[in-house]
Formats: structure tokens, sequence, C-alpha cells
């Protein structure tokens, strides 16, 4: 049978560890993808070495298991002098890894934009980062929305994997409450539930936010061509 | 005998295998309206995004009132692409898909280079872009966003955006290519506001009626060399080469097609 | 203290027998998670039973919408209490094939509407149908147009492994794991880790491209 008793008794220890658990993503992604942008930039440099690093970087930590990330920073930074709390440990991590793949995202984004936008704003006296900055990254935006999006929601999931290094997130408390409580189908439901519903929700919200910006454009530029069309064959 | 404004000397470009520009050499003087004619693939663009730098060139060199621009050797340092920058900015290029910037509205889209590459406040640049978007017709449209303007609309746009920077130069890549027949005129008679107030140009067309009344000279290019070069009413009526009285030839035969 | 790279190489040895576990238990998760997926797909399709597709879409959105770790967390702790005591390896791999299918079922309804619906009715005509149909003609073209999102997950799940070194599975890192707190030397051991792991899934992503050249040639 359900303990019930264990929703009230432990909810609020559970909850003040889901708090953390949103603490620590967003700080990753504030992190992660400005880093990922540099990535990005990087990787597409006409310096070999700034390409090659940001190259390498970004494939060494999209083809390893995040929890030997998590473990390497664990260990490596206190090796070289940087001692910091287990959650700093876990917001750079995180961020590291997300930062990743936010690097590829925003690169296929900046390469969805038409070419000829580029070269209107170098012809016209821009500097390659002016001209990333005023003229690509801003069309880049309604591109890269999804699939940042998808990416966020992994970093929740991910963060889980934080739990390791004692990080006091959403699972390491369920950890904890069934550890003193023995009963791991309620703690781990009600830990799943919470991952679940904010996984729903930002989902559900972006969604929604899509569907109303891709209205929007549709608004402004497929409906008069096909109008003009229409009328162009005399209907 | 009037200085020479533009000099392009030796210019080679390799695309592969390919001689995109074979050794083009070409001499243009102040005010000068320059039309550039010649088959796809021939170099044609490829000389005028040489002359600013979009395509870098092999060898050879292009100076700007006796100033290098770029460098002699197809690399730039540091320095030279800040000062390409500078040049860019004086040389206003126009496309043959307009490249407008869609996230910007029509009057945003001739302050940004103002502001971000002349330093200009916006309280200078938001009045010249007004004026300069009402020379091209425009003024009823600056609140518009680009996508929702016809072809010639848009192409009048992106020559605004060039006027803005006060260009000594206008290089102008098969401007009403793109555009449908009937929207053709309202581009070319931008473009001869543009010749009456003396402006130099180069211009890659097709628009051989445009050539031969407002060129000064028109330049033929074929495998990516200069053939010849002359007055417009000398290479259209009286072709030397083979190859341009074959070029006419075609080109007679295609426009008659269309208005058919 | 230095890093000295000898604590690495002694290690390697062992590290390479974790990874031929790791190697192991992924593909037999994959496998698994494949042909639960495909059941799950032909089911979904063909059955058309509203019941049995609302529990589906749930499923998968349950298994998207949460941890990995804690759906591990979940069947490792909680079979036990209905009395089925399955020990860390089965459990891992219960765990890892139930995520992945629901990721593999997404991948081959993605591939499955590419399969023209000429296909059905051309089949049909022939009399081709039932499992016949799905055998020969629907799922080999669902499988080929799906290889380079299988690939993908393929990696996710040789990724995911490694998480079952929680729940005491000795695979790659578990292996590191118990390498380094005997020699106290974790940067140099997880180090060699790290590099395994990489070189696993670099090689993994990048044959994609080589797996669908080889089949469509197969089939040319």
């Amino acid at each position: 049978m359900l303990e019930y008793q264990i929703f009230f008794d432990y909810g609020p220890m559970i909850l003040l560890g889901f708090w953390l658990t949103l603490k620590i993503v967003v700080c990753a992604i504030a992190l992660g993808i400005p880093l990922g942008l540099f990535l990005a930039l990087g990787r597409r440099s006409n310096f070999e070495i700034i390409s090659f690093i940001s190259t390498s970087f970004i494939e060494l930590f999209r083809n390893t298991p995040f929890i030997i990330q998590v473990f390497l920073f664990y260990y490596v930074l206190p090796f070289y002098g940087l001692r910091l709390s287990a959650e700093y440990v876990g917001i750079l991590a995180l961020a590291a890894f997300g930062s990743a793949y936010f690097a590829e995202i925003i690169r296929a984004g900046i390469d969805a934009v038409p070419k000829g936008q580029l070269e209107s704003a170098r012809a016209i006296g821009m500097s390659d980062w002016q001209a990333m900055k005023n003229i690509i990254l801003p069309q880049t935006i309604s591109i890269v929305l999804p699939p940042l999006t998808n990416q966020t929601l992994t970093l929740i999931k991910e963060s889980a994997v934080l739990s390791t290094i004692t990080v006091h997130e959403l699972t390491m408390t369920g950890l904890m409450v069934q550890g003193e409580t023995f009963r791991p189908f309620e703690v781990f439901i009600m830990v799943a539930l919470l991952y679940w519903a904010l996984n729903e929700t930002i989902a559900t919200i972006m969604r929604k936010l899509e569907k109303k910006f891709s209205k929007d454009r549709k608004k402004t530029d497929t409906t008069k061509p096909r109008i003009k069309n229409l009328q162009r064959k005399g209907l | 005998m009037k200085s020479i404004f533009l000099e392009i000397k030796e210019l080679n470009k390799k695309f592969g295998p390919i001689n995109a520009l074979k050794n083009v050499s070409l001499n243009i003087s102040q005010g000068e309206v320059i039309c550039i004619i010649g088959p796809s693939g021939c170099g044609k663009s490829t000389l005028l995004r040489a002359i600013n730098w979009l395509t870098p060139p092999d060898s050879g060199m292009v100076k700007l009132e006796g100033k290098i621009i770029g460098s002699e050797n197809g690399k730039l340092s540091i320095e030279q692409s800040k000062l390409l920058n500078d040049f860019r900015a004086r040389m206003g290029m126009v496309f043959q898909q307009f490249n407008v910037w869609p996230h910007l509205n029509v009057l945003e889209n001739v302050i940004k280079a103002q502001i971000v590459v002349a330093k200009r406040s916006r309280e200078v640049a938001e009045p010249k872009a007004i004026k300069i978007l009402s020379d091209v017709g425009l003024k009823d449209k600056i609140d518009e966003w680009p996508d929702n303007l016809s072809g010639g609309q848009k192409q009048r746009l992106a020559i605004a955006r060039s006027l803005a920077m006060d260009p000594v130069l206008m290089l102008l890549d098969e401007p009403t290519s793109a555009l449908d027949p009937e929207l053709v005129g309202e581009v070319l008679s931008v473009l001869r506001n543009l010749v009456n107030e003396g402006m130099t140009m180069l211009i890659v067309t097709h628009e051989l009626g445009f050539a031969s009344k407002f060129g000064d000279r028109i330049v033929f290019m074929d495998g990516g060399e200069i053939i010849e070069e002359g007055a417009p009413n000398i290479i259209l009526k009286s072709p030397k080469t083979d190859r341009l009285k074959l070029f006419l030839e075609k080109l007679d035969i295609t426009s008659l097609k269309e208005k058919h | 203290m230095k890093f000295d790279i000898s604590y690495t190489f002694d290690a390697i040895p062992r590290l390479l027998e974790g990874a031929f576990i790791t190697i192991q238990v992924a593909i037999l998760g994959f496998t698994l998670s494949v042909l639960l997926a495909t059941i799950i797909t032909i089911a979904r399709t063909s059955l058309r039973s509203k019941i049995l597709n609302f529990i589906i879409a749930f499923y998968i959105s349950f298994i998207r919408g949460t941890p990995i770790l804690v759906q591990i967390f979940l069947i490792y702790y909680v079979l036990p209490v209905f009395g089925l005591n399955l020990g860390p390896f089965t459990a891992g791999i219960l765990a890892i094939t139930l995520n992945s299918a629901a990721f593999v079922t997404e991948i081959l309804r993605g591939g499955l509407a590419s399969v023209p619906v000429g296909q059905f009715e051309a089949a049909k005509s022939l009399g081709i149908s039932g499992f016949a149909l799905w055998r020969k003609i629907i799922l080999p073209q669902t499988f080929i147009t799906s290889i380079p999102p299988l690939v993908n997950e393929f990696t996710m799940v040789l990724k995911a492994t490694a998480l079952l070194s929680l729940i005491t599975v000795v695979e790659l890192m578990r292996v590191s794991q118990q390498i380094y707190s005997a020699n106290y030397h974790p940067v140099e051991v997880l180090s060699g880790t790290f590099i395994i792991y990489f070189l696993m899934c670099f090689v993994v992503s990048r044959s994609s491209a080589f797996l669908e050249k080889r089949l469509k040639v197969k089939r040319a």
C-alpha cells in the first residue's frame, strides 16, 4: 500500500531539493549559452588554433557521459588548486556539458541564415563580429529557440547526475529520504513526477510560443505573396 | 586626361581549376559609369567582389584614389582588415538578391550601418535615412518590414542602405536580374538619378538599353578576361570579336522571346 | 601534486576490460530496446486501440520527461519491494531498455511516416498482409531511413551505461572508480576513462554515414 504520510513528512524537503535543481539549471544555462556562443564562433574562426580548440571541446563533451565529466570536474578543479563547493562544481560541469550542445545548435542557426546576409553586412564595412552581432545572430534567434528549449529540458534531466557528487538537488534528496524511510516507490515517484511536471510545463509553454511565433511570421511573409500569385492568375 | 580614381591591376582569381579572373586590369575615372556585360560565369560578379575584397583576389591589386584596398598578396594583416572595412564603407555594394536585413524595418535597415560602422549618432542617422528613403521613393514604407516589400522596393531599399554611407563608388551586381519585368523600371530610374548626380559606378547588368544610354563605357568579359571595352555605341553596334557578336546575338534572341 | 601519466597507463588494461563490459551492456540494452520499440510500433499502428495508444503515449511522455538516473533508481529500488530481486545487472539492463525503447519508438514513428502510403496499398493488392507486410515491406524501409537517429540513440545508450555504476554494475565507470579508490589518483584514472568513452562514442557516431551507405548499396 502507498504510505501517504511520506508525502506530507518529506514533501517540503523534496521541494527544497527541487528548488536547488531549478537554481542549478538556471545558472548552468546562464553560463552555458554564452560559452556555447563563443564555442560556435570559435569553431567557425579562421584562426586554426581557436577553431581546433573549440571543435575539440565540443566533440569531447558531446561524446562522453555526463557522469564522467562531473567526476573529472570534481577531482580536477582541486587538483589545480580550485576548491569550490559541490554546488558550484555541479553548475560548472553542467554549463560545460550544455555549452557543447548549445554551440552546435547556434552553429546550425548561423548556417541557416542565408549567406548574402553576412556578405551584405561585410560589404557595407562591418567587421566580422559587428556583422554577427547586428545582422546574423538576431536572425538566428527564432531558428535556435526550439532546439535550445529541448537542450534545456535535457539539462534538467542530466542535473540528476549531480547527486553523485553530493549536490543536494532533487534526486539526492530523494535518495536521502529513501534511505530514511525505505519507501522507494513513494519517494522516487514523487521525485519523478516533479521532474516530469517541470518538463511538461516548459515544453507546453514553448509549443504555444512557437505556434504563436509561426503564426505571426505567416501573417507577415507567406500570405501576401500567395495573394499576389492569385491576383496574377486573375483570381 | 582625368586622373585615375579606381585602378584595377592584373587581378587573378581561381576557384579550383576555373579561372574566374585572368589578368583583369581596368582604370576608372571619377564620375564614370562602367557597365560590365558577359555570359553567366564569365567572372563579372567576381570582378566586383574582388574590388571590395568580398572575394579576395589571388594576386593583383585594386587602388582607390591611389591607396591599396586590402593588400597585394591576397592575405590581410589585422591592420589591413581594419582599413578594408573603411574602404568597404565608402564603396556601396548592391546585390542581385537584395540581401536586405529582414529582422530590421525599412528605416533601421538604412540606419544600422550608419551607427555601427560610421559611428554616427541616431540624431544624425535618422533624418539622413529618411531623406535618402524619400529620394528612392520609399518614404511611406519606413515602418514596413522588408518581407512585405516587393522586389523592386527591396532593391531600392538596398541601394538606399548603401547611399546612407556616403559612398564615393557604387558596385552593382545585376541589380535588376532577380526582379519581375514590371519592377525593373523603378530600380533603373533610381540608378539613373545616381548617374545624373555624378556617382562613379560599376554595374554588372543585362540591361543593354540602360547600358547604352547611361554607360560611359561597356566592358565585355568572357572566361575571366576582358575581351572588349569601349564606348557603348561602338561596342554594341560594331563588335570586333566573335565572342561578343555571339553574345549579343543570343541576348537579342532571348530578349525577343521574353517579349512575346 | 603533479599529473602522473604512468597511473593512466597502468590503469588501461583494466579499463579496457571495463569498456568491453560497457559495450556488451550497451549492445544488449539497445537490441532489446529496438525489439520492444518495434513491437510497440506495430501494435500502435495495426491494433488502433485507444486505450493501448494512451498507455504508450503516457509511457513515452514519462520516460522522456524524467531523468534516466531516476528511472534506474525506480527499477533498482522498487522492484524488490514487489518481491522481484533482479540484481543490479538485470535491473540496469531493464532500465536502459525501457528508457531507450521510448526514444526508439519515437524514431521509428518518424521513419514510418516517411514510408509512402502507396507501399502499404501495393503490398495489400499483391496479397501480402499482416506479419509478412511488416517484415518484408514496411520495417526494412523504416529502419533504413532511421539509421542516423538510431545510431545517435545508440551513443546515448552507450553514455547512459555509465550511470549503472551507481547501482554497482561493474562496467567502465565502476572499474575506474575501483582503481582510483585504491591508488588515490582519480584525475589520472578518470582522464584515461574519459578518453576511452570518447573514442567509443566518437567512432560510433561517425559510423552512421558508413552504415547508411552499406545498407543502401545492399538494397540496390
